[in-house]
């Protein structure tokens, strides 16, 4: 199985010099290609922080995240944004839509980011949407669209770049049943279709009951992993 | 894309847009204006001092220019010979020109008397128009003099008094000659009218003796574009006498024509000073109201080059939204007022005169100044753009996306 996700020895202390929280505490983590992960675990026990410092979005206070063989922690912040263009798919909790764009704009952005010939962009585009049953919506700016549609805009978009992986934080915590289950189909889709890698962080038991792998934090560290569990059984 | 995020971006908040988009306007529309007023004041200011004051150039003895004696004079033949050769010139004057004494019953003043055939005079800087009351010069009557109304008012004189002028002649002997007042003058140049008055060519020469020879020729051409070359055609045509472009005669009319592009720069350089405040204010609250929006766009992997990009542009669209209207609103009031005029006669004529300024003035808005003032705001768009930016490049994405 070809690792994706490589993150030894993750610490992330905030205010070391004052009072200091440990929100990660010495976290290994190992994810490969095609896993369906949910990063579970009670509020404050870090789950945000370990999803921020995988994704790079934040950087530890100790340790290493290699992802498909490269050390993020080298890359210079420039060097960091552009990896994450092109390797890494986001999906906030609170969708994080760019409001005055449609729906296939929101999704054809990343791609333009990362410089696509407009014809792959408008082809990828439609695809995408039409993936997540948003094909009636191309042109819907996100007010115009539920919440359960935004986060399917926002999955589509995830997916846009072709990442390695997906990090998604509380996917489905501002959805109803219908708009989650929805959701859920449509990453365990993208998941078993097409081989993406899915990390998620969640409360949500629905997200934990559709996972294969559950990783379970308290006080930022890893308490219990199925897949060790499954080794060990 | 970005062009498209940045200008949806603009009307997110229309009221906010439209406020600062409506200043934009309102403050290039003002500072355009007034810098078309200036330069209508400017224009107007040249014409008055090339067409009724001191033409395109003048020619004088050299001793003249330094001590204005009457034996400073030029034989009338040559000069003729010279200036009818060159075509680039519509008129011109020979004048004879001395200072003396103004003297009537009730009081006397010196002045500087001009001896002036009345056609050339008229055909050189429009004397005739400017003739209030009475007649002009009669070329067929002899000892007429015409005199400013403001002299006129300050002596107490009216038309038909007689009036003794005292002057020296060549040979620096006191001579005087009694003229009646045919007509009152009443010029754009208030200062210029109180110190001179008009007389026949010949009547003077008559008196201080410089029968067919000038102290002064002015010269009046066809286009101003050919000053420069009809000024190399004369110093080489008459090397031994002094000759002088209008801002040679008149410095005072070059400095304030020079001086007119400094001014309308300072003018909207103050105004787009204050607009780059408006704009600062408006594009920072825009970046604070979308920091979660920033930092998920940094997070999906828009660099800080194309944040820094989108927060410029932004910026930008909204000065240029706001400047053309601004421009064209000046643009089409320069046009109208250009047409009619703007008279200040009843308000501030008298002060205006006092500057040689005309009371009605003709706005005037060179196309290569509308130009300027729009790379001006530009790049005043541009440096307001840059703390806003700057602010938006701060932002960590870990930290903007949970606000």
């Amino acid at each position: 199985m070809q690792t994706v996700i490589d993150a030894h020895n993750i610490s992330k202390v905030y205010n070391p010099d004052t009072i200091p929280v440990h929100a990660v505490n010495n976290v290994h983590l190992h994810l490969n290609r095609g896993e369906f992960t949910a990063l579970v675990g009670p509020s404050g026990s870090g789950k945000t922080t370990l999803l921020n410092i995988i994704g790079g979005l934040d950087a530890p206070s100790e340790g290493q995240v290699v992802i498909n063989g490269v050390d993020i922690s080298n890359l210079k912040p420039n060097q960091l944004i552009d990896f994450r263009l092109h390797n890494i798919g986001f999906v906030f909790q609170a969708f994080n839509l760019i409001p005055v764009l449609t729906a296939s704009e929101n999704v054809e952005f990343i791609m333009l980011l990362q410089k696509k010939p407009k014809a792959e962009r408008n082809k990828r585009v439609q695809e995408l949407l039409a993936s997540v049953g948003l094909s009636d919506k191309l042109d819907a700016r996100p007010n115009q669209l539920s919440g359960g549609q935004q986060q399917r805009v926002a999955v589509a978009r995830a997916l846009a770049s072709r990442p390695q992986f997906i990090l998604a934080d509380e996917p489905t915590a501002n959805l109803d049943s219908h708009s989650a289950a929805t959701l859920l189909d449509i990453m365990e889709k993208m998941n078993r279709e097409e081989d993406v890698t899915f990390l998620f962080s969640t409360h949500d038991q629905r997200v934990i009951d559709r996972a294969r792998r559950v990783i379970t934090l308290v006080d930022g560290r890893i308490e219990s992993d199925s897949a060790e569990t499954q080794i060990k059984h | 894309m970005l062009t498209i995020i940045a200008w949806r971006n603009l009307w997110r908040n229309r009221t906010r847009s439209l406020i600062i988009t409506t200043s934009v306007a309102l403050g290039m529309w003002a500072g355009t204006f007034i810098m078309a007023i200036y330069f209508g004041m400017g224009e107007a200011r040249l014409r008055i001092a090339i067409d009724n004051e001191v033409s395109h150039i003048q020619v004088h003895h050299p001793g003249f220019a330094d001590d204005k004696e009457a034996k400073y004079n030029m034989p009338m033949d040559s000069l003729d010979q010279v200036f009818q050769q060159i075509p680039a010139i519509k008129a011109y004057s020979l004048r004879s020109v001395t200072t003396g004494m103004l003297a009537t019953t009730s009081g006397s003043q010196g002045i500087q008397v001009n001896g002036v055939d009345p056609a050339a005079e008229q055909a050189t800087r429009g004397m005739k128009d400017f003739v209030q009351e009475g007649d002009y010069l009669d070329p067929e009557k002899r000892n007429r003099v015409l005199v400013s109304t403001k002299l006129a008012q300050k002596l107490k004189l009216d038309i038909g008094n007689k009036i003794v002028l005292t002057l020296l002649d060549t040979a620096n002997n006191i001579t005087a000659g009694a003229f009646r007042i045919c007509g009152l003058y009443h010029t754009n140049n208030a200062p210029l009218d109180e110190l001179n008055v008009f007389v026949r060519k010949s009547d003077l020469d008559h008196l201080i003796g410089t029968a067919g020879r000038a102290h002064e020729a002015a010269i009046l051409l066809h286009r101003d574009d050919d000053l420069d070359s009809v000024f190399q055609k004369l110093k080489q045509a008459l090397p031994q006498y002094r000759i002088e472009r209008w801002q040679e005669i008149s410095p005072e009319t070059a400095l304030v024509l020079s001086s007119l592009d400094t001014y309308s720069l300072v003018f909207i350089f103050i105004i787009l000073l204050a607009l780059s405040f408006g704009i600062i204010n408006t594009m920072l609250m825009a970046v604070l109201e979308r920091t979660r929006e920033i930092g998920m766009l940094m997070a999906v992997g828009m660099n800080k080059l194309k944040v820094f990009g989108m927060v410029v542009w932004e910026t930008i669209m909204l000065a240029v939204v706001g400047a053309p209207v601004g421009l064209l609103a000046a643009w089409l009031t320069t046009l109208w007022l250009g047409h009619t005029g703007i008279n200040l006669g009843p308000v501030m004529g008298e002060s205006l005169r006092d500057f040689g300024y005309a009371p009605v003035i003709y706005p005037i808005l060179p196309w290569h100044n509308v130009l300027q003032t729009m790379q001006l705001v530009l790049i005043t768009a541009v440096v307001a753009a840059i703390f806003p930016a700057l602010k938006a490049l701060r932002l960590k994405p870990v930290e903007a996306i949970r606000t």
